[in-house]
């Protein structure tokens, strides 16, 4: 009897320290890495029944098809983040737990302090199928230094594209010999922008309210709304007003606006931050403004882009109320306000930004609440929702495609339109 | 009896390997060429060779086709010609050669990935160093990797580099096994330098030339991802766009896995028919001296 207690007691112990072993796989390098990292040790104290192994797997493409492959293998990780746009994917893809029907079993957990535009976006029939985590909107950054120099007034960056153009020829400096050392812009070449630039014109990307109402069947952005953006990127282009990057290439993006080789930058959110400490480092003056808009338009509103977190159907039920812990706790004000203020990405809650609000921290740092004001002051429906797309990276690579063919000059602006409308047409029709 | 068995027996390990990581997934990316498959391959349905149909009709692929014959056609001439010529200069007995031979066999020890991430980093419009220079010195700045045929010949030019080492050595290694009998002979002869290189050497070395086509056949057209990848992306539009990089894309950025498997076989297809081409032809026409 006294050696039957004693394996009991023996077993107890080791089960109490039995730890629940999860797997969160995100997509943020650099200095992220090591924010979240940190976010997650501190979950770790509160948790200590939970170990948590933290992977930076790459970016957005590479940790879906490294998700798609571990559960082909059948070793799901735990919690993944996925970009926006795989959000259609997911929900069809029948290996998830919605955290809808986390959020409605746990009682602790108030999901009305979110941010509407944010949860607007990743909820989709009405259900919240992932929680949203890092989120972005595109931002203009320029150099009020360099607006000084040429003569332009450093606090009232342009708003409207002929401003834009104007500004840019201004910017424009040339060597002895005619070259451009210095120009005007300068943004990713990546279709996030395009997509925003229907929303700021109260368009939407495709139909069936942006997919929103019933799976989306076709584009619907061949129209002047769409034209008046191509024409700009044609324009400055041709100009010699902005410089293109390779395909999605934020780094290189980020580097012409450092270096101070452009005036101006379109970028993420997500980049005031860094941009704050490399331009103080390089002794110029941020400034950072609304996008602006063609002219006479009525202006819409951006769409949130950048993240969620998605949980994976486990055999082991201990593992799916693990990761639910954690993504609560990603979620909360603490770990919110700590990667708002690390990166630039939007505190998802009402009561963070409260909280800053209190603390003075936007006085303290206009650039963050410019961006908050920008999503803010959105108009709220289906086109400033953001589309929701099955096949949205191919739609993309459509889009992308037909403007890398306008600026080599192999199609004009409409031509490339009907081509990034005839192959994302073909790749919705396609998606399976 | 056990005599026959046993060389069998220490045959087993290789041919479980051969089959677990070669014929297996060949073979599934055959059986899956022939289906259309979702995202996560929890639903399939079988389509007969419409994914094939569906290449062949397509635009984008059949400009790949091109791009790829184009790309891999200039690459390997470009690469013989040049390394042939370095390992002549090589092969001469100048003193400081021994550190040139290794400062150039360099480029062989970096990765495909390496090396189109040094070249992006050198032809970057902004801060790179070929740009830099061309201003200095001409006064003309391009931006290499984003305009049309600029991105094209950047990718040539990455891949000759990648490329010339492994050949170097190769012509090397025949140049000194050539009988300096024969050179002599063509001394005495009176053959210009020019007629001996064109006329003896060359045809001496034509079986590691055949060899040395076939390898960077292979290496252009599919080693060639990690350098459009890290360099071009593909782009502009698809101007640069490969078969291997087109795979890479239907397969991994859009997950189209029929698609992807289809293309799959007939890369295969084409890599036997130039594995087949090089057996029959080259074994014949070995033969060192």
């Amino acid at each position: 009897m006294r050696r039957f207690w004693l394996i009991v007691l023996v077993v107890l112990t080791v089960v109490s320290f039995a730890k629940v072993k999860i797997q969160f796989w995100h997509a943020m390098g650099g200095w992220r890495i090591e924010v979240i990292q940190n976010m997650v040790n501190d979950f770790m104290k509160l948790n200590p029944d939970i170990e948590v192994e933290v992977q930076y797997v790459g970016s957005y493409e590479e940790i879906l098809a490294k998700l798609i492959a571990a559960v082909q293998a059948g070793t799901p990780p735990h919690v993944v983040q996925l970009n926006e746009i795989s959000t259609q994917k997911m929900i069809d893809s029948g290996v998830i737990v919605p955290v809808q029907d986390l959020i409605d079993k746990d009682p602790t957990f108030d999901v009305g302090l979110f941010l509407p535009q944010v949860l607007n976006y990743y909820r989709v029939g009405g259900k919240l199928y992932s929680m949203p985590w890092n989120t972005s909107t595109p931002l203009l950054y320029y150099n009020k230094t360099m607006f000084k120099e040429v003569g332009l007034d450093p606090n009232n960056p342009p708003t409207t594209f002929s401003e834009l153009i104007e500004a840019c020829r201004k910017l424009v400096k040339k060597d002895e010999k005619g070259n451009i050392v210095r120009t005007g812009i300068t943004w990713p070449l990546y279709a996030w922008f395009f997509e925003q630039y229907m929303a700021l014109q109260n368009q939407p990307l495709v139909d069936n309210n942006n997919g929103r109402t019933a799976k989306a069947t076709k584009v619907v952005f061949n129209n002047q709304a769409a034209l008046n953006f191509l024409n700009l990127w044609n324009t400055l282009t041709k100009e010699g007003l902005m410089i293109n990057t390779r395909r999605a290439d934020w780094t290189a993006a980020r580097q012409l606006f450092i270096s101070q080789t452009v005036g101006m930058l379109i970028s993420s959110t997500s980049d005031v931050a860094l941009l704050m400490n490399e331009s103080k480092k390089q002794g110029f003056e941020l400034g950072t403004a609304f996008l602006p808009l063609p002219d006479c338009t009525q202006r819409g509103g951006v769409v949130v882009g950048g993240g969620s977190l998605w949980i994976l159907k486990q055999k082991n039920q201990a593992e799916v109320d693990a990761a639910w812990k954690l993504v609560k706790y990603l979620a909360e004000p603490g770990p919110q306000i700590v990667w708002h203020q690390a990166t630039g990405y939007y505190p998802i809650r009402i009561d963070a930004i409260q909280k800053l609000l209190v603390q003075g921290y936007y006085q303290e740092n206009p650039h963050h609440l410019t961006a908050i004001l920008q999503l803010l002051t959105s108009v709220q429906n289906y086109n400033t929702q953001g589309a929701i797309i099955g096949a949205f990276p191919e739609v993309r690579n459509a889009i992308e495609t037909a403007v890398e063919k306008m600026l080599t000059g192999a199609l004009t602006p409409k031509q490339a339109l009907d081509e990034a409308e005839r192959n994302a047409n073909k790749a919705i029709k396609e998606y399976f | 009896m056990r005599r026959k068995i046993f060389p069998y027996l220490l045959l087993i390990p290789t041919y479980l390997v051969i089959v677990f990581f070669i014929y297996a997934p060949a073979f599934d990316a055959l059986y899956n060429s022939f289906f259309r498959v979702s995202v996560f391959g929890r639903r399939k349905i079988f389509v007969g060779f419409q994914n094939y149909l569906s290449l062949f009709t397509d635009k984008d692929y059949l400009y790949a086709v091109n791009f790829t014959l184009v790309y891999t056609g200039v690459t390997v001439v470009v690469s013989i010609f040049l390394s042939f010529f370095l390992a002549l200069l090589l092969d001469q007995k100048v003193p400081g050669s021994r550190i040139y031979r290794t400062l150039i066999f360099a480029p062989y020890a970096v990765s495909h990935a390496v090396a189109g991430a040094l070249w992006g980093f050198l032809l970057n419009p902004v801060v790179g160093h070929v740009n830099y220079l061309m201003r200095i010195f001409f006064g003309i700045q391009t931006h290499w990797l984003t305009t049309t045929p600029y991105a094209a010949y950047s990718l040539i030019f990455a891949s000759v580099w990648k490329t010339l080492p492994f050949n170097i050595i190769f012509y090397l290694a025949a140049l000194q096994s050539i009988p300096t009998e024969v050179l002599e002979a063509s001394i005495i002869d009176g053959a210009s330098s020019w007629k001996r290189v064109w006329k003896i050497i060359f045809p001496l070395v034509s079986p590691i030339t055949f060899y040395l086509v076939i390898m960077s056949i292979i290496s252009a057209t599919f080693q060639s991802f990690a350098i459009i990848d890290v360099m071009t992306k593909g782009g502009p539009g698809i101007y640069t766009t490969n078969l291997v990089y087109k795979l890479f894309l239907d397969g991994f950025r859009f997950q189209k896995i029929g698609l992807a498997s289809a293309q799959n076989v007939i890369l295969f297809i084409v890599m036997m028919v130039i594995t087949i081409i090089y057996f029959s032809y080259g074994q014949r026409r070995v033969h060192y001296q």
